[in-house]
């Protein structure tokens, strides 16, 4: 079958389009109401994210502590980074954290939203998603209040229900080895409904047909998951990769909360760092150029995930 | 160009709303009527500071026919970050008259330069010389830096050891007296630490104290050691001396002898408290405002423990005038109006319902125990400042946020045994060698 590419001629000569989609043509009037419905999002941004964006960005090049007139710096405050001997430490202790909470909520994510797909009562169904999901909508200082009470060495329930098991009192909450753990598995346990429910919608939209197609053609459940279910699963799993690493690494309130970063610097994320040279030591400047270079190294993160997609991921 | 009116109207009525929205945003610089007004800015650390702050402030506007008090309330994790809010506040273009600040924060304000001293206002003023007779004196040393008073204090804390009088009468222990030792303390909290479920491991014990203040945690034994975290000048760190690693190991030990848990933030000390899982604890008179509202009232109070010496550790609070104040006269009459009777009786409070501070005037303090707020050893408040040395100046720097953090960041270590005493006071006092500085 062909098709011409010659435009059919209509009245007065003009060309006419070919039959297609139906093109929505804008039309004369809806400028100023685009506009105007428009205007509360772009003030929005422009006041609460592009201002400050760029406020952070000018601080950066000032030494101001909130009450004083700021002082011209140059690069000073980037220079300060260089020589900062808390600051790779600290990074360190954020990249711990941020990796192992990644992973948990990728990976655990997928195991359980997978056996949350499996065959169960509806009711078992929903009692679980809720479950998961539940610690996702409450409070994070709330949850790592409750949390704190729980893990305390002495007097909290966690040690007491390992002593039942013969284990020996930990110190979750006050030794450099386990301080971290603490907060991987509070904020973990707290993340891992957001990414369970899009694991779950990812699984739902692949076609049931195509995972019977391959149990008429004996492919065992291991076969079915790894050919079928994770590359058409690989775009959500890229998308919750993404999200999670920022997200992770960006956490603040249950460090905050459960071990205020320590002992030492043991549990300190960049962020919680940021803030106490922001709001602690009133060294706005310094702060601003953590957070500059801070966001610089989770956009380099970001593009590196996406060029690194391409490799693993598939879309239809 | 033809525009139907529907779009007409949709449009005024999306700038309208936007506009709206823009001036809920907006500075509330008009919000002030006339000359006579002030604004107060206040740590809203819960609701007995917004009623405490209401009550004083509808007090001062029903005394004074014509004025108009605001009530700006920042929040604030504690005194550290509350400063930090009142700073952002400030920087936003807010000119409060008056704000509320601790004795951590005195010195603070004054290398700021963000307050008037009252040194001339109690010059001149003989209702003032009256107020400061009736005030402990070491209540007004505590907001005295380089000669200049930064404020009266209308309220103020000392640290005393809180006991569980059930704990105590179950484990057969005497309550302690004022004249105790370390030794006698150590040997107490011993007998108060049990095993009460049976599983070979304490799950009550005799003592524990916060993680997360150093006025409430270490200061007390410290100051009993005979040190101090800073010079008497506040501005050089003394944190590795002799005396400082006397108290910290003393505490070390505790935890080492299984006397004391892990030591766990304020809060959570509070419930522990209650439920008797520990027997001692330290803090000012502000438990008692959860405790008894709460129903709990088994317990009591003493001194901290004697070791080379004693001296009371305190902390004040009080309405510095700022400089950014119209009204800096009317300021004034407010900060001496925080003073008065009625607003002192407010910090008494009720047997169901105490105040959470100590009020400054010794006349008022006094009746505490007349009017039957709990515990029964409430006189001690007010008579260690008054019959017993105190610690001045309460180490607080100007960087006091920064300093308290770091100071609590290598107890961190030391208390979970991941750094010896010595070389972690070592490693904070490198640290604060450069926070405490003139």
């Amino acid at each position: 079958m062909s098709t011409s590419k010659t435009p059919r001629s209509g009245v007065g000569g003009q060309p006419v389009a070919a039959p297609g989609p139906r093109v929505h043509r804008r039309r004369g009037g809806d400028g100023i109401p685009a506009l105007a419905f428009l205007t509360p999002s772009i003030v929005t941004f422009l006041v609460f994210v592009l201002a400050p964006t760029v406020g952070v960005l000018v601080l950066s090049f000032y030494d101001w502590n909130l009450l004083s007139d700021g002082t011209f710096v140059g690069l000073d405050n980037f220079d300060r980074l260089v020589h900062d001997d808390r600051l790779l430490g600290v990074y360190g202790s954020t990249t711990y954290m941020a990796l192992a909470i990644l992973a948990v909520n990728v990976v655990a994510g997928l195991l359980l939203a997978v056996l949350l797909e499996s065959r169960m009562p509806a009711w078992l169904r929903g009692f679980f998603r809720l479950s998961f999901l539940f610690p996702f909508v409450v409070s994070a200082s709330a949850v790592a209040l409750i949390w704190r009470f729980l893990l305390n060495k002495d007097l909290g329930l966690v040690n007491y229900l390992l002593g039942l098991l013969h284990v020996d009192r930990i110190d979750w909450l006050g030794s450099s080895a386990f301080a971290p753990v603490s907060v991987i598995i509070v904020s973990s346990w707290k993340t891992i409904g957001f990414s369970i429910l899009v694991y779950i919608a990812g699984l739902q939209s692949i076609p049931p047909q195509l995972k019977e197609a391959a149990i008429v053609d004996g492919a065992n459940a291991w076969t079915r998951f790894w050919r079928i279910t994770f590359p058409l699963l690989s775009p959500t799993i890229f998308f919750l990769v993404v999200i999670n690493t920022i997200n992770s690494f960006q956490i603040f309130a249950e460090p905050r909360v459960l071990t205020q970063g320590g002992p030492g610097d043991a549990s300190r994320t960049i962020v919680e760092y940021l803030y106490d040279r922001a709001f602690g030591d009133f060294d706005l400047g310094y702060a601003s150029a953590i957070g500059i270079t801070f966001t610089l190294v989770l956009i380099v993160l970001t593009a590196i995930q996406f060029r690194l997609s391409r490799r693993w991921t598939y879309y239809e | 160009m033809n525009i139907p009116f529907r779009k007409v109207a949709l449009v005024i009525a999306t700038a309208a709303m936007t506009a709206t929205a823009l001036v809920g945003c907006s500075s509330d610089k008009d919000a002030k009527s006339g000359d006579q007004s002030l604004e107060i800015a206040y740590w809203n650390y819960g609701p007995a500071a917004e009623s405490g702050n209401k009550a004083t402030a509808d007090a001062f506007m029903a005394a004074h026919a014509g004025v108009n008090v605001t009530l700006t309330p920042v929040t604030g994790e504690n005194w550290g970050t509350y400063y930090a809010n009142v700073a952002t506040l400030i920087a936003s273009g807010k000119h409060p008259d008056l704000m509320v600040i601790s004795g951590e924060g005195a010195q603070f304000v004054h290398a700021n330069k963000l307050v008037v001293p009252i040194n001339k206002y109690i010059d001149k003023d003989p209702e003032a010389k009256t107020l400061l007779a009736d005030i402990a004196p070491g209540l007004i040393d505590g907001f005295k830096v380089k000669g200049d008073i930064v404020t009266l204090t209308y309220g103020w804390n000392d640290m005393v050891v809180y006991y569980n009088t059930d704990v105590f009468k179950k484990a057969g222990v005497d309550p302690p007296k004022a004249d105790w030792t370390w030794d006698d303390f150590k040997a107490t909290a011993k007998k108060l630490t049990a095993d009460t479920n049976g599983d070979g491991k304490p799950d009550q014990y005799g003592f524990t104290w916060a993680s997360n203040e150093i006025f409430p945690g270490i200061m007390p034994w410290v100051a009993n050691a005979g040190g101090n975290l800073t010079s008497d000048d506040v501005c050089s760190a003394t944190a590795d001396t002799p005396q400082v690693n006397k108290a910290v190991s003393f505490l070390r030990g505790l935890i080492t002898d299984g006397i004391a848990p892990a030591p766990m933030p304020m809060s959570d000390v509070f419930t522990r408290f209650q439920n008797g899982q520990i027997a001692m604890f330290g803090a000012g008179r502000w438990p008692i405002g959860t405790f008894v509202p709460a129903g709990f009232k088994a317990f009591d109070i003493q001194l901290y423990p004697k070791g080379d010496t004693y001296k009371t550790v305190f902390g004040g609070a009080g309405y510095p005038i700022l400089k950014s104040s119209k009204n800096p006269d009317l300021a004034w009459e407010y900060q001496k109006f925080t003073l008065s009777d009625a607003i002192e009786q407010q910090y008494v409070g009720t047997p169901d319902k105490p105040g959470d501070s100590i009020p400054s005037r010794r006349s008022v303090a006094q009746t505490i125990s007349k009017v039957g707020v709990p515990p029964a050893n409430s006189d001690l408040f007010y008579n260690s400042i008054d019959k017993y040395p105190t610690l001045v100046p309460y180490p607080a720097p100007a960087k006091y946020s920064t300093f308290e953090s770091t100071v609590l960041r290598h107890l961190q270590l030391i208390f979970a045994g991941e750094a010896s005493v010595s070389d972690g006071l070592k490693n904070m006092q490198g640290e604060l060698s450069s926070i405490v500085t003139c």
